[in-house]
Formats: C-alpha cells, sequence, structure tokens
C-alpha cells in the first residue's frame, strides 16, 4: 500500500513538472546539465545524525522532510548577458502565486528571500532564494511532505545536534571562491 | 475643468495604491537594504507548538498572531534619505499618523509615529524613522497588524532591529498616544 502511494506522489509530481506553466521543477531540470550551473542534491544523510538519539518530535520531523535541491548558477566575466536572463527567469517563477513569500531581504545588488509551497499546517516544499551581482544566485529547494512549523522548528534543533556531513555540498565550493 | 476632473479622477484612482505601498519603492533600489516579512511569516510563527508554560514564549506569540507586515528600509546614501523623509512625511499626512515621540540623540533625529485603532493603546501601525547620522544608516521601519503598544515590548526584547531601545522606551509604561 506504501509503495502505491509513493507511485500515486511521484506520478502527480511528473504531471505537476509536465504542466506548460513555468515551474521551478522544470526550471531545475531544464539547467541542471547546464555548464553554467551547478547542481546539487541533498538527502536527509547529511545530517549524519543518530536516529537512536533523536525525540519523538525530532523523528517526526526528520520523517517529514525528504531532500533537497540546490540549483546554483555561478557568474562569470562571460555570462553576464545570460545572468540577468536567468535572475529574471527565476523572480518570474516565484511569483506565481503558489510561491507565497514569507520573507525578503537584500538590496538591488544582493538579496534573499524565502517562500513556500502548500498551507500553513502541510508545507511541501521551501523556496529560498538567493542573489549577488558579483558570483549569481542559487536556488535552494527544500522538499517533503506535511512539514508543519513546529516540524521546522524541531529540524533547527536537529541541525544542532547533527555533524553536518559537507561532503554533499563541495561542488558548492566552487561558487564561493 | 476637463482636465482638472482627469486630473482629480486620476489622483483618487491611484491613492489607495500609495496607501499600500508607500514604500515599496525603496524595495530593490541598489543603495537600499531592505527586510520585508510578510504575514504568512507571522502567521507560520504563531503555529508553532511551543512551551505553555514559558510565560514569555506565549506573550511572543500572541503578539505575531497579530502582526501583519514589517518592513526596513535602510541606506546610507543621502539622496535617498530625502526620498524617504519626503515618502514618510506624505504618508504621515495621508494615514493619519500620530506622533508617538520624538527623540533627539547625538544630532539624530528619531520619530516615532502611529496610527491608532479603536482604542487608545491599540495600534494598526507603527512607523519610525531614524535620521542617518555619521556612518550611521538611515532607517524607515513600518510595522502593521493589530496589536497593543504594550505589547511592542516583547517584540524589541527578543529581535534586534535598529531603534529598538528607543522604541522600548516610547512604549514601557505608556498607554499610547495622549
Amino acid at each position: 500500500m506504501k509503495t502505491i502511494s509513493i507511485y500515486a506522489v511521484l506520478a502527480l509530481l511528473l504531471l505537476v513538472g509536465c504542466n506548460s506553466e513555468p515551474s521551478l521543477q522544470k526550471y531545475f531540470v531544464e539547467n541542471s546539465e547546464n555548464k553554467d550551473f551547478i547542481a546539487v542534491d541533498v538527502s536527509p544523510s547529511i545530517l549524519n545524525v543518530d536516529a537512536s538519539k533523536l525525540t519523538a518530535d525530532q523523528a517526526k520531523a526528520l520523517r517529514s522532510f525528504d531532500k533537497m535541491n540546490i540549483l546554483a548558477f555561478k557568474r562569470n566575466d562571460k555570462n553576464q548577458a545570460q545572468f540577468e536572463a536567468e535572475r529574471s527567469k527565476v523572480n518570474a517563477i516565484l511569483k506565481d502565486e503558489k510561491y507565497q513569500q514569507l520573507m525578503k531581504f537584500g538590496s538591488g545588488k544582493d538579496g534573499a528571500s524565502v517562500s513556500f509551497v502548500g498551507d500553513d499546517e502541510h508545507i511541501n516544499e521551501f523556496v529560498v532564494y538567493a542573489n549577488k551581482k558579483e558570483n549569481g544566485f542559487a536556488v535552494v529547494r527544500v522538499l517533503g511532505k506535511d512539514m508543519n512549523p513546529t516540524s521546522i522548528m524541531n529540524m533547527i534543533s536537529i541541525l544542532k545536534e547533527s555533524n553536518l556531513d559537507l561532503e554533499q555540498l563541495k561542488p558548492l565550493q566552487e561558487m564561493m571562491k | 475643468m476637463k482636465k482638472f476632473v482627469i486630473t482629480l479622477v486620476v489622483v483618487l484612482m491611484s491613492s489607495p495604491f500609495f496607501a499600500q505601498g508607500a514604500f515599496d519603492k525603496f524595495d530593490g533600489q541598489d543603495d537600499v537594504t531592505s527586510i520585508i516579512v510578510n504575514k504568512k511569516m507571522f502567521d507560520l510563527m504563531s503555529k508553532v507548538k511551543m512551551d505553555a508554560s514559558d510565560k514569555e514564549a506565549q506573550q511572543y506569540l500572541s503578539l505575531i498572531k497579530k502582526l501583519d507586515n514589517l518592513k526596513v528600509f535602510t541606506t546610507k546614501s543621502t539622496r535617498v534619505e530625502n526620498e524617504m523623509r519626503a515618502a514618510s512625511e506624505k504618508y504621515i499626512k495621508t494615514a493619519g499618523l500620530e506622533e508617538l515621540m520624538r527623540v533627539n540623540q547625538d544630532g539624530r533625529n528619531i520619530k516615532i509615529l502611529v496610527k491608532s485603532g479603536a482604542k487608545d493603546s491599540q495600534v494598526r501601525e507603527l512607523l519610525m524613522f531614524i535620521e542617518g547620522g555619521k556612518n550611521e544608516d538611515t532607517v524607515l521601519m513600518s510595522l502593521t497588524g493589530d496589536f497593543d503598544l504594550n505589547e511592542i515590548s516583547v517584540l524589541t526584547d527578543k529581535m534586534r532591529f535598529p531603534g529598538g531601545d528607543d522604541l522600548k522606551k516610547a512604549t514601557k509604561g505608556s498607554k499610547g498616544p495622549k
């Protein structure tokens, strides 16, 4: 039964992905092979926590968290025009009503915003979008099922205790240089 | 005459938009740093289950539920500072804000204004304008919602935002304007 529901969710995701509207999903797929982009998928194993030490709430929060996809565009002298084009594409996608913006900060040169998909108690996706004129931009999608504000607080408490396995983020280091 | 009517119509039509985002033009400018927290964020934060015995946390949650939007714009540019001052003065007139207090500290003017609700201590909007000084940012902050002035001190304790200390002085023990 469980596998069936997983397949159903996958099929649903595919359907959403095939939708003609520009979506982040599509944007990620289209650009993950592009050499100007760096794509990283992070699984919950990055947290490297001892499951037996978690409280019941923490374990529940961890289960609601699925994976994290990161797509980053590295700016260099040659791709200035493309950077502007890609940046406005992402901006346009995030303008969709589906992405409810929580907060943002920054200036014209750089900035970051946090949005989410779903409703208050059943959050399916968080989108963190950060950009800096000199370096490029990054979009982080945190995917899960039925995440809620309490589980997020619990996730933060897990993060504090975890020994982050940064190996998974290696490709991004290049970006920071 | 006709021209006058058209102008009047245009002004009347556009005024709600002004009221909506009197300061939105500062968002995204190169020399302005902005922080915008939307109602959704406060909604989500208020849904976090916290220890019911922690009185301070409960106070904090009950305040957050009543907040709508927080907008903070800071700049170092004099040009933008002048624009901000003009925009806020205009907004104060159109939105009917009342001055809560004015401080002059080390040559920097700090103005705190509120838009009162049904009761005196009930606030629909809190606006703060801090003039820039040497190497100091100009700060324009607007907080909307439906909250009690006395509750704000809980927030200033928890969050470190510019002018928080002055705000605390303004709200502590006071029962609102008048």
